[in-house]
């Protein structure tokens, strides 16, 4: 035991040390205006869009709410106050005008950077037959297997061209899951978001690939603010991927997305998230603040929207993937797993409303706690008055390795249905002795062993990523123990 | 008539206002009265109840013209009778019941808070007006039974008892709170257990339709001590149970249950809260409640365990079961851990009664109301079985047949 314990010591100082292996910058110049958020920026932005007028209004309106409200303070976090005034809320690499038209004619540097993550956009192209919409720093850069898409009547192209392209389905729908009005950081996003992605699946198409993004924050100071809006028309299927690295930087970066997904009818969205911001040094210095608001409606009858997320970047992490399961049997999933580290702070957790008949919804939630982390589950469970013969299913476990770090749970649950039932069910704990011993004893070495133990622990939620992701995120968690034990 | 006039027109029936303490005190409270906005979503004290009510009310106390008397009987059993909230003073070798000391209010004030946004203990320190204070003496094996009785109508009764348990002794309180008239009774515990002491406190809670009950306590407990807490909740009128227990030092134990019968338009707001300050305790929070017709019920069972208290077991379990369409019930089981070698669960259902095992009763020739009555009955049996006292057990077997013959 007390050998185990040592060791449990030493792999917990080795891995406060170990680096964040992403940190570079690419050496690109960003065009970009002032700091400071007031109506002229946003102006600035519409106009730099070139956007119609609905949408300037719309902008700033939400602009107005936002000055009139305050950030939610019930979350689990302590960080300083942020400055709006001190961020860039606009940037875009050089000579974006010029769009390549093909991957060749992309900056190389930005290529490089890729390659330096081990997600080669050419590699992919072949190998994985993805098609990326790569965000970088605001702007949509390279858009892949368009043409194939476009053939199935799919739209997937960044939120900028389909304001141009594809005006009626953005009035339609674009704050119609998460209104402006929401809360500080939704009113904040409207008010100033750049680029993010827009998809569109039309009625009985299913999907053929995964459509993915890879989000990177590279300019110093720059706040991103996405939108993504998805769209399955009635009997579609659509999996979306979201993965995120970015670059060292000591200053602390905003980032406040928005993500709203719609599934009419008998269709299915399934959106997959790795996010692997930088976290911060292990002195708590620097990192990203990720303030995300993720809301799917199933608005149709046997509509299904599951939502998988795979958390072990950001300082700080106020992330709540919520399902309004209107529609009758529809079905709402929420699956992650949560890794803080160091001063990371997670509050991450999700929202099913039930409203409609025979609705379904089901909550794995994984947390890992260590350093000097604060990891909560915050979840809240909902059945309307006319949910009748609704369901849940919920599992919030938490383990804990070190005794400086926080792991807490807090779910809501609120019954207005005598047909529905909720079940409920959450555990803390340290990784079991008893199974440390067991697989060391079959000669697998103290990191082995942990890396197996928390691999086991989290394998609910990791198989329900899709193959592209599943082998990036269980090298995510190997590293992310990778030092820490051993 | 608004917070402030009342405290101030009835001055002369409030405890302690010559106490300077104690004032400086009531000054915060007040301040904190008129800032607030008193946010029902945010505040879990306020869920689903009607502020008017509670916070624009219209003060009245009287004090009782008879003093009542205490009863010991069979050595060891003590009954209490508790007029308006005081009793007599009575002293022999195993307790001593006084009024209670303005000295009692200061350390409750500077060191027992644990939520300051709980309106209903800051109304009860702005107007004390009743309350007694126990010490069961060192290794001393009693049992105590209280009847709350409240003589009058409109009256409001803001009471804090201390209850203070010597090493080694061991105590089983029963407090009947049986009241037919529309007063408000706020009624305030702090229940202190030294090394090695042991309570058992059973609350059984039948009030009428008219008749508001809040209760709050504050249990602390050092080493090797016990506090068990069963509340039976029966009333017909609004109920709180917040009951909040900290375990100071190692080996302490903390189980706080409860069961709530609700109908008609009753609402009750429930919570429990365990911190674990030492290391090697465990707690347990169960609640289990009954809603039909339009009730509303809301429970918030909380476990805190601090950076040193390792090896900490604490459980929470909640159930509710929905009778009717209308009825609404909000459960929130947290749980806050900074130390890594614990073991800490909590479980949540609701749901309706289980219509397989409806079924089930049915194809055996039950009507459907015998076979749902029947579940309810097997949902708290564990509850109800492990009562010891037999004459409790009959008591509350007979409230349960009463509600059950309401069921439909």
């Amino acid at each position: 035991m007390i050998i185990v314990n040592s060791e449990t010591l030493n792999t917990l100082d080795s891995y406060s040390k170990n680096k964040y292996k992403y940190g570079f910058v690419t050496d690109i110049d960003s065009e970009k205006p002032r700091k400071g958020l007031n109506e002229k920026i946003i102006k600035y932005i519409s106009s730099k869009k070139n956007e119609p007028s609905w949408l300037l209004e719309w902008r700033l309106s939400s602009f107005r709410k936002w000055k009139k409200m305050k950030e939610p303070d019930w979350a689990n976090l302590n960080f300083p106050k942020i400055d709006y005034q001190d961020i860039y809320y606009y940037s875009a690499p050089k000579g974006f005008k010029d769009k390549p038209k093909d991957l060749s004619e992309v900056d190389p540097k930005l290529i490089e950077t890729y390659n330096k993550l081990g997600i080669p956009l050419e590699e992919q192209k072949v190998l994985a037959g993805v098609a990326v919409d790569v965000v970088f720093d605001s702007v949509s850069v390279a858009t892949t297997y368009k043409g194939e898409l476009e053939k199935l009547g799919i739209i997937f192209c960044s939120i900028g061209e389909a304001i141009q392209k594809h005006p009626n389905l953005i009035k339609k729908y674009l704050g119609s899951v998460i209104p402006p009005g929401d809360h500080s950081f939704s009113a904040l996003n409207s008010a100033v978001f750049t680029d993010g992605s827009f998809v569109y699946i039309p009625k009985n198409v299913k999907c053929p690939m995964e459509l993915s993004t890879y989000f990177r924050i590279n300019s110093e100071n720059t706040g991103q603010f996405e939108r993504t809006l998805i769209i399955a028309d009635k009997g579609s299927y659509v999996s979306y991927l979201e993965g995120c690295t970015a670059p060292k930087r000591d200053d602390n970066q905003l980032h406040a997305a928005n993500v709203e997904l719609i599934a009419l009818e008998d269709a299915e969205i399934k959106y997959s998230t790795v996010q692997n911001w930088y976290p911060g040094d292990e002195e708590g210095k620097g990192g990203i603040y990720n303030f995300v608001t993720k809301r799917g409606l199933c608005a149709g009858k046997n509509s299904k929207i599951s939502w998988t997320q795979v958390e072990t970047g950001s300082a700080i992490t106020w992330k709540y993937p919520s399902c309004i399961l209107k529609g009758d049997n529809s079905i709402g999933e929420f699956y992650s797993v949560a890794i803080t580290n160091n001063y990371q702070q997670a509050d991450t957790g999700t929202k099913m409303t039930h409203i409609g008949k025979n609705t379904k919804s089901k909550i794995i939630s994984k947390g890992i706690s260590l350093g000097k982390s604060q990891n909560t589950y915050r979840g809240e469970v909902t059945f309307l008055r006319k949910s009748d013969k609704a369901r849940n299913y919920t599992q919030c476990d938490s383990l804990l390795v070190g005794n400086q770090c926080g792991a807490h749970t807090v779910p809501y649950i609120d019954s207005k249905n005598n047909t529905a039932v909720i079940e409920h069910e959450a555990s803390t704990s340290k990784i079991n002795e008893d199974q440390l011993y067991y697989c060391r004893q079959r000669g697998l070495s103290h990191e082995e062993a942990v890396s197996l133990i928390v691999n086991g622990f989290c394998k609910q939620v990791l198989q329900e990523l899709p193959m592209e992701f599943a082998v990036e995120a269980q090298k995510l968690v190997s590293i992310s123990l990778e030092g820490s034990v051993g | 008539m608004n917070i402030l006039d009342n405290y101030q027109k009835n001055k002369k029936n409030i405890f302690f206002t010559e106490n300077k303490d104690v004032q400086n005190y009531r000054e915060k409270l007040l301040t904190i009265f008129e800032n607030d906005r008193f946010d029902r979503k945010n505040n879990e004290s306020l869920k689903n109840i009607n502020l008017k009510n509670f916070f624009d009310f219209k003060y009245k106390y009287l004090v009782p013209e008879e003093i009542s008397v205490i009863n010991n009987y069979q050595d060891d059993n003590y009954s209490i009778v508790s007029i308006n909230g005081q009793c007599s003073n009575f002293k022999d070798d195993k307790i001593e019941i006084t009024k209670i000391l303005d000295e009692d209010y200061n350390d409750f004030s500077k060191n027992n808070i644990i939520e300051k946004n709980d309106h209903f203990v800051n109304l009860n320190s702005l107007f004390l007006n009743s309350g007694f204070k126990i010490v069961i003496k060192k290794n001393n094996n009693i049992k105590i039974k209280i009847s709350n009785i409240v003589t009058d109508d409109a009256l409001t009764i803001f009471q804090k008892n201390n209850y203070f348990c010597e090493e080694g002794s061991s105590v089983s309180l029963i407090e009947e709170y049986e009241n037919k008239n529309n007063s408000t009774s706020n009624i305030l515990n702090v229940i202190k257990l030294e090394k090695n002491s042991k309570f058992n406190h059973f609350l059984i809670q039948d009030n009428s339709p008219n008749h508001n009950l809040i209760i709050t306590s504050h249990s602390s407990c050092k080493k090797a001590s016990t506090y068990n807490q069963k509340v039976y909740n029966f009333s017909e009128g609004y109920v709180r149970n917040f009951h909040y227990s900290k375990l100071l030092e190692t080996n302490s134990e903390a189980d706080l249950q409860g069961i709530f019968f609700l109908k008609d338009n009753n609402t009750s707001n429930n919570k429990t809260f365990v911190k674990h300050l030492a290391g090697e305790c465990k707690s347990n929070q169960v609640y289990k409640g009954i809603l039909n017709d339009r009730a509303k019920a809301t429970y918030f069972s909380n476990t805190h365990v601090d950076q040193v208290a390792q090896k900490t077991e604490g459980y929470q379990l909640s159930k509710g079961i929905l009778l009717s369409d209308n009825a609404s019930y909000f459960s929130k089981p947290e749980l806050k851990i900074y130390a890594d070698d614990v073991k800490c669960s909590h479980g949540s259902t609701i749901g309706p009664i289980d219509e397989n095992a409806i079924f089930y009763l049915r194809s055996r020739g039950m009507s459907k109301i015998a076979a749902t009555k029947m579940l309810i009955s097997s949902f708290i049996n564990e509850e109800l079985s492990s009562i010891d006292d037999e004459q409790m057990f009959q008591t509350i077997q007979k409230k349960l047949v009463r509600y059950l013959s309401k069921v439909k």
